[in-house]
């Protein structure tokens, strides 16, 4: 029932972005990717009833919960995110996320994440650091359609590309930046907590990892809600960023080297 | 029932004409009303554009029809200025050929506009409103917007900006995502730059800024358009807090040079500006296309995007004509069964009145028999009509018909 519910999530929003790429109405994308995360959520709900529970900080269910975070963060929040006519984009981008959890699901040991009786430091880290990744990711492709649509302006050849306009890119980026570092700071202070309450030792190799993409990201978040900068620069720095959150985050959950 | 169509447009008459035949939009469903009080047309509609005015009418009695369209035309609408050469008339296909042409953009000024299509679908609901419009005529209509629809969404058709003004203000949005707020900036006052500022204006930009060697020429345009003058020397702090600048200024040497803006964007903190350089000679240095959060589009680069959208309409056109074409065979088609469905009716009636008798007669006995029986029954005034014919000569041509509507032949080859 819970792959069922995330395979139909995953299909759903695979359809939106369809729907969205043959020019149809955004309402309609929007109902489509508004009942795509309604299953979605049903099938946390049953990962979590699922015995043993699929923990939330296994691979899959992670990728899955970012899928989820980055449809409803555009659902909530569209134009506050300046991200209103980008519906084809974040079902892309929900689809990316959750069909190869889906298939992630069906082989993942259920054991695999946090250990059981971690108590809520561990639930907070997860939690808090997949919503920030999430909202990380979305920056970095706000970035990364700022630097394709900056450069098309450049060489006079803005057309047909399908990408939002301009400053609403660079908005999402700013938003969404400042919003996961935030969020990322959360995770990893929790992780910390979490590590001394499990009489770890705090300065593990997973600790070191968040730490480092954390001061990754202080240079592209001082120079742009610091300092107010926009523009191509900042862009790049936060596309770099989570390049090297995700470098991190595979070393921390796929090569185990937090474990 | 046929169809006939009276008007006139721009392909045939001045807008001096075509301004004293204009119908406003409130009246339409009143003279629609007027347009079918009289007994010589069974349905009409009337459209009325700033291109174009058109009766629509649909009548048993072409003659009267027309003739009646033609005096409407003349009396209740215009004032009987347009000369004769002026008006058109078109009956039967013609007029949905027509018709899907006007409502799909192929006939307009600039091909595949979009406005078209919503005012005709205003005639449409001004005519249902005033009961001017029946089967026939809103049939029409009906299948009108979908061949417009479907050649919108085949083949392209509108999808490009045309003029170089249009062209400026799609560039905008490609930068900002609506206008309001922005402020735009306009540097001299070209002809082709107040065009620019009118699309940017109906876009939502509500901040305007003229700037100008004669500052009165500035103050009379910022007036048309809400917005401020400012003498040229204040066009560096103007520029630093613009979002869209537009410069048409007959100048020797560029008026802006990278210096310049290098020191307006140095107050921006990475705010994108976009430059459209509509002059000749150019006032902007092509050297500031290179620095950063700056977009300069000169008048051949904007040319070149409405000169590629102009090429792209034009092949989209011949698909849409063929839509257009398709569509009308389609109309065409009905309309043409439309007078013998009463008969249709008919024998799906009788033949379903013998088929109910029988049953009814025959209850409890075999299925063979019954059938049998049944395709006796159904034959039997066939039959009986061939054989009479058959000593009055008719009887080939009943054959004929009878062979072509139960596929006989098809059958044998079968």
């Amino acid at each position: 029932m819970t792959l069922v519910a995330h395979g139909f999530a995953g299909a759903l929003y695979l359809f939106a972005a369809f729907l969205g790429w043959n020019g149809r109405k955004p309402g309609g994308i929007r109902f489509v990717v508004a009942f795509a995360a309604l299953l979605h959520a049903f099938g946390f709900y049953g990962l979590h009833l699922q015995s043993p529970a699929v923990p939330l900080s296994s691979f899959p269910a992670a990728l899955s919960l970012i899928g989820w975070g980055v449809a409803l963060a555009w659902l909530l929040a569209p134009r506050w995110l300046g991200l209103r006519s980008s519906g084809p984009w974040i079902a892309t981008i929900a689809a990316g996320f959750t069909i190869p959890a889906v298939l992630g699901l069906q082989l993942a040991a259920p054991h695999a994440g946090v250990a059981e009786g971690a108590g809520i430091w561990s639930h907070a880290h997860v939690l808090l650091g997949t919503a920030g990744f999430s909202l990380l990711a979305l920056a970095s492709l706000a970035g990364l359609g700022y630097l394709a649509k900056e450069r098309a302006l450049k060489r006079k050849r803005p057309w047909n590309q399908g990408l939002p306009a301009l400053e609403s890119l660079d908005h999402a980026e700013h938003v969404t930046l400042a919003l996961g570092f935030a969020l990322l700071t959360l995770g990893v202070a929790t992780g910390f907590a979490w590590s001394v309450s499990q009489e770890l030792d705090p300065w593990n190799r997973h600790t070191l990892f968040l730490l480092a993409a954390w001061g990754v990201y202080l240079l592209p978040v001082g120079a742009r809600v610091l300092r107010q900068q926009r523009g191509r620069w900042p862009a790049r720095g936060v596309v770099l960023g989570f390049v090297f959150l995700a470098c991190s985050y595979i070393g921390i959950n796929l090569i185990g080297a937090g474990t | 029932m046929n169809l006939f169509l009276v008007g006139l447009s721009y392909r045939t008459a001045p807008v001096s004409v075509r301004e004293r035949y204009a119908v406003a939009p409130a009246l339409l469903a009143e003279r629609d009303a007027k347009l079918v009080a009289e007994a010589r047309l069974d349905e009409g509609a009337l459209l009325s554009t700033c291109n174009r005015t058109e009766i629509y009418g649909a009548a048993r009695d072409g003659d009267l029809a027309l003739e009646h369209m033609h005096r409407f035309l003349r009396e209740e609408l215009g004032d009987g200025s347009a000369a004769p050469v002026q008006i058109y008339e078109l009956e039967g296909g013609e007029v949905v050929r027509h018709l899907f042409r006007v409502a799909g953009g192929l006939d307009s000024m600039v091909l595949g506009e979009a406005q078209i299509l919503g005012q005709v679908k205003d005639a449409y609901r001004a005519a249902v409103a005033a009961h001017s419009c029946g089967p026939v005529l809103g049939r029409l209509f009906q299948h009108a917007f979908r061949a417009a629809k479907r050649m919108r969404s085949e083949t392209g058709l509108g999808e490009s900006s045309v003029s170089v003004a249009r062209v400026g203000v799609a560039l905008a949005r490609e930068i900002f995502e609506d206008f309001a707020g922005k402020r735009v900036l306009l540097v001299g006052a070209g002809e082709m730059a107040e065009s620019a500022l009118r699309g940017l204006r109906e876009a939502g930009a509500d901040q305007i800024s003229v700037v100008n060697r004669t500052l009165g020429s500035a103050v009379e345009l910022a007036s048309r358009h809400g917005g401020a003058a400012h003498p040229l020397e204040e066009l560096p702090a103007e520029l630093a807090r613009a979002d869209i600048a537009i410069t048409s200024v007959q100048v020797e040497r560029p008026l802006l040079g990278a210096a310049e803006l290098e020191h307006a964007l140095e107050q921006r903190r990475g705010h994108p500006l976009l430059i459209v350089d509509l002059g000749i000679p150019r006032n902007v240095d092509s050297a500031a296309a290179a620095l950063d959060n700056v977009y300069l589009y000169d008048l051949d680069d904007l040319e070149a995007t409405a000169d590629r959208g102009r090429q792209l309409r034009a092949a989209a056109a011949d698909s849409a004509r063929e839509i257009a074409h398709h569509e009308a065979e389609q109309y065409l088609r009905w309309l043409a069964v439309l007078p013998h469905v009463p008969t249709l009716r008919g024998l799906r009636e009788r033949l379903e009145h013998i088929a109910a008798a029988e049953l009814a007669r025959s209850q409890g006995e075999d299925t063979e028999r019954v059938a049998q029986a049944l395709v006796a029954k159904l034959l039997h005034h066939p039959l009986e009509r061939l054989r009479r014919e058959a000593d009055q000569g008719a009887a080939l041509y009943y054959a004929e018909a009878l062979r072509d509507l139960f596929g006989l032949d098809d059958e044998g080859e079968a």
